[in-house]
């Protein structure tokens, strides 16, 4: 029991400073990475679950598998988007891309 | 017998109404020609109208009605028609001819006005809705027609709207009939609820309340007949709603003619000998109607005595006439009341015309600056003077028969009311006289200069004038004591030769003649030489009294023009304040939120972000925290 | 209130180990200044997090998190760090507010993971997962999980293809 709580504990850490990252950093990359952070943890939990949940499954690791995947899929989208973004903008400062209020 | 143009009466109002649409319509590449267009389309009307009355005279020609459903609503159909009868051909004469005449007039009166092809369409509207009133076979196209002449009346009053004294006048002439039309409207609607079928056609009417009597009761009755009479006091000018009248002359002199003396005002006596089945199954009805005629005639005579304005005085005239012929509906007599309708249009119209040309000559209203106009203008002063004889009741002018019909219809119902009659009789010969002596006798009093260059008017503005003249000196033959053509014409039924009423006559005519002798006695050979203004008379304070009106607009001013302005300035100061405030918050809420979100709106999406962070915390918060 | 019962057990020795570099990698990528070391020190806690997961028995897992994450998704961000110019010595423009709010909340919303932790009674599992866990995974992904298998595959593809796809637009005229 301890060593599941010890887990999550772990991962809601990580979970709430890769939010703080995403919520504060100016770098767009930064804030991908923040957000990669942020699935790490959940992914984390998954396994932690699998391993220690009332009922240890294998269904706990695969669901991190998919998640692994779209974190991936994200990653190499949201670069890609900032690349282009980058070149209509020249600046990868999140508070500039504020098209969204005007 | 068929009756062959009665079929077409309905065109009588189109003609007019033409010409008021290419009127307004080409208004501005019409600045010459306009007026004969309109000319024309009255031309035309007068010749249809006389083409169906004479068709219905000595024929006994059935009354002819066409219309077509015009709303269906439910089970309920509203007709729109048109409905002949002698009376409504007799009216058709009298408003087509005189429009006619005016029109005509109008050419020389208002030559140099800029806005003359305006004043045409105008006149020619009013035309229209006052054809259309009389031809209606119901009483909501009656209605319809009688807001239309309001609308009318309130436009050519206003028509000089340079001049602050003309706006007031309309506003007031609108106003104070709305009163009148409001109680007509509660007594349509009244009617619409009690009468079998819905039916508002007048010859239903004509059935339910004269020959199926208990239909609708006494009290309902009542009630419908007093709120049509509200609608006749207001447009016929009874007291006590008859002070938009006199300031009515602030509109040019025409339409005082054709508005304000012979067919508008009419409109009330016309709409109660119309529905006249409804007040006779009232008593109570008809005696308000002849009281309330009385008072008026005696009250506006008296109040003409001291008009210093010439139109004043003949308004004031008219509403004392219009009261005359409350008075004969109230005797019971409504073929008196038309009879005196169809005289006093042809004198009323002939004084305000003369009136217009005197204005015209002097360019003043005012009696103290006028004078020795007789010798300068012989045809208006002959033609004026046929006028107020006529109305003066001096036999064998039209105004005398007319006058003693109304008189001998009074003497029947009660001795008060003939009294009344014959005092005003008096009063009326008396103010004329003055009238006609202030203007046309003597010396000028005013400006020399301008009245040494003052001439007789164009022809085009005498020529109404005799045709007028000459109608007001035979138009009574139609209706003598000793043969009532035209009050068997109208109703359909024989009246007896009425020769105990020759003492009326007797006093009607002595009324009259007396009321001129004292007129000439105190303005023609008692006047000093000064002119009639400035010496000390008995009862000062009498004369104040009449020459203020009674103080009436005081009254009414205190009474409900400051109350309701009273009202209203709270109302506005509610509406600022509570309304306006209640809006104004709103607004400003709703401002402050926009603001507020479009500054969390910024776009930036970490704001964003962290309000979703914010918010879910606070869920859970809230969602779990309950939990606890 | 929520007792630690620690065993000192060699798996609590390395998961405090390896905790305490993923959390140290963390802290350090928020708080250094330049951003490839910020990407370097995210590195290090994607590692750490691979050793937890061997940790907790996924070897499969820790496998791919070092391919993909360490491997491929940090370097993808070290060639977004590069492609793109970054104002590195300009410092930044405090947002005092925008942080002061995120860090309450951000403390906030893990106080509440924390207490729900602690107050959760997390039964101890009766069965435990097989030790071969890389055949069987093998196993699920291609009998029960065959098809979101193949739809992520398709949505992985789909998502390269859009990348390449968006990245692509310079050549093209503007």
């Amino acid at each position: 029991m301890s060593m599941l709580a010890s887990y999550l504990t772990l991962a809601a850490v990580l979970f709430c400073i890769g939010l703080y990252g995403v919520l504060t950093k100016r770098n767009a990359v930064v804030v991908l990475l923040c957000i990669e952070l942020m699935l790490g943890a959940v992914n984390l939990n998954l396994i932690a679950f699998a391993k220690y949940g009332v009922v240890p499954s294998l269904a706990g690791q695969i669901f991190s598998l998919f998640a692994i995947t779209v974190a991936a899929a994200e990653a190499a989208v949201g670069i890609a988007v900032l690349i282009v973004l980058y070149r209509s903008r020249a600046t990868v400062n999140v508070d500039e891309y504020d098209r969204l209020g005007r | 017998m068929r009756t062959v143009f009665s079929q077409y009466a309905w065109l009588a109002p189109l003609f007019p109404l033409a010409a008021f649409v290419v009127l307004t319509e080409l208004n501005r590449s019409l600045k010459r020609t306009g007026a004969f267009i309109a000319i024309v389309a009255s031309l035309a009307s007068l010749a249809l109208s006389l083409l169906i009355a004479f068709e219905r005279i000595g024929t006994g020609a059935e009354d002819y009605s066409g219309g077509f459903a015009w709303l269906t609503i439910g089970s309920v159909t509203l007709s729109a028609g048109f409905e002949v009868t002698n009376l409504t051909a007799l009216m058709l004469v009298i408003v087509s001819l005189v429009a006619f005449l005016v029109n005509l007039y109008s050419l020389g009166y208002m030559r140099d006005d800029e806005r003359k092809s305006v004043f045409y369409a105008y006149l020619s509207l009013f035309a229209c809705s006052m054809l259309g009133l009389v031809l209606a076979d119901n009483l909501l196209l009656l209605y319809i027609g009688w807001e239309l002449v309001g609308v009318c009346s309130f436009l050519l009053i206003g028509f000089w709207f340079h001049k602050p004294e003309a706006r007031a006048a309309a506003k007031k002439a609108f106003i104070v009939t709305r009163v009148g039309d409001l109680g007509l409207l509660i007594a349509i609607l009244l009617l619409f609820r009690y009468m079998p079928g819905h039916a508002l056609d007048f010859v239903s009417l004509h059935n339910v309340f004269d020959s199926q009597a208990g239909v609708i009761s006494t009290s309902i009755t009542t009630a419908i007949a007093l709120l049509l009479f509200l609608g006749a006091v207001g447009k016929s000018g009874q007291f006590p709603l008859h002070v938009w009248l006199p300031d009515a002359m602030e509109g040019p002199t025409p339409v005082s003619a054709l508005i304000h003396a012979a067919t508008m005002v009419a409109a009330g006596v016309f709409l109660v000998a119309r529905t006249y089945d409804i007040f006779e199954a009232s008593a109570v009805a008809l005696d308000t109607v002849a009281y309330i005629g009385a008072f008026t005639a005696l009250l506006a005579a008296t109040a003409a005595l001291k008009q210093n304005d010439i139109k004043r005085v003949l308004a004031y005239s008219t509403v004392s006439q219009l009261g005359y012929m409350m008075l004969a509906l109230g005797s019971g007599s409504w073929t008196a009341a038309v009879f005196h309708l169809f005289t006093h249009a042809f004198f009323k119209a002939l004084l305000f015309l003369g009136a217009g040309n005197v204005i015209h000559a002097l360019h003043t209203q005012d009696l103290r600056q006028m004078g020795g106009l007789g010798r300068r203008m012989k045809t208006t002063a002959w033609t004026f003077g046929a006028g107020v004889l006529a109305l003066s009741g001096v036999p064998p002018l039209a105004g005398f028969w007319s006058k003693d019909a109304v008189l001998a219809a009074a003497f029947e119902r009660h001795p008060l009311l003939f009294a009344a009659g014959i005092v005003t009789a008096c009063f009326t010969a008396l103010y004329m006289a003055r009238l006609f002596i202030l203007a046309f006798w003597g010396r000028p009093r005013g400006d020399a200069a301008l009245a040494a260059r003052a001439k007789e008017a164009p022809a085009v503005m005498t020529a109404p004038l005799l045709v007028l003249a000459a109608l007001s000196v035979a138009a009574g033959f139609v209706q003598t004591p000793f043969g009532s053509w035209l009050g068997a014409w109208l109703s359909g039924e024989a009246i007896p030769e009425q020769a105990e009423s020759v003492p009326v006559m007797a006093a009607s005519a002595a009324a009259g003649l007396l009321g001129l002798y004292l007129g000439w006695l105190l303005y023609g050979k008692g006047a000093p030489k000064g002119g009639g203004a400035g010496q000390t008379r008995p009862w000062p304070w009498l004369v104040r009294l009449i020459e203020r009106e009674y103080y009436l607009n005081e009254a009414y001013g205190y009474l409900f023009v400051k109350p309701l302005q009273g009202l209203g300035r709270a109302l506005r100061l509610f509406d600022g304040a509570v309304v306006g405030g209640a809006g104004r918050l709103a607004a400003g809420a709703v401002q402050a939120l926009g603001r507020l979100n479009s500054r969390l709106l910024s776009g930036q999406l970490q704001t964003y972000g962290l309000a979703a962070v914010i918010a879910a915390v606070v869920l859970m918060l809230a969602i779990a925290g309950r939990r606890f | 209130m929520f007792p630690f019962n620690l065993n000192p057990t060699g798996e609590f020795f390395a998961f405090f180990a390896l905790a305490v570099c993923a959390i140290t990698g963390a802290v350090m990528a928020l708080s250094l200044a330049k951003v490839v070391h910020t990407a370097l020190s995210l590195a290090f806690t994607f590692v750490s997090l691979a050793g937890l997961f061997i940790l907790l028995g996924a070897e499969f897992v820790a496998f791919v998190q070092v391919l993909i994450y360490v491997g491929a998704v940090t370097i993808l961000m070290i060639f977004g760090i590069m492609m793109t110019k970054h104002r590195d010595e300009e410092r930044e423009r405090g947002r005092p507010l925008l942080e002061t709010l995120a860090a309450v909340f951000c403390l906030c919303l893990f106080g509440i993971l924390f207490f729900a932790i602690r107050s959760a009674g997390f039964p101890v599992p009766e069965t435990a997962l097989p030790a071969d866990n890389t055949t069987e995974i093998g196993t699920l992904l291609f009998t029960k999980y065959a098809v979101p298998f193949e739809l992520v595959s398709v949505l992985l593809t789909a998502a390269f293809i859009g990348a390449v796809a968006l990245a692509k637009r310079e050549e093209e005229p503007a």
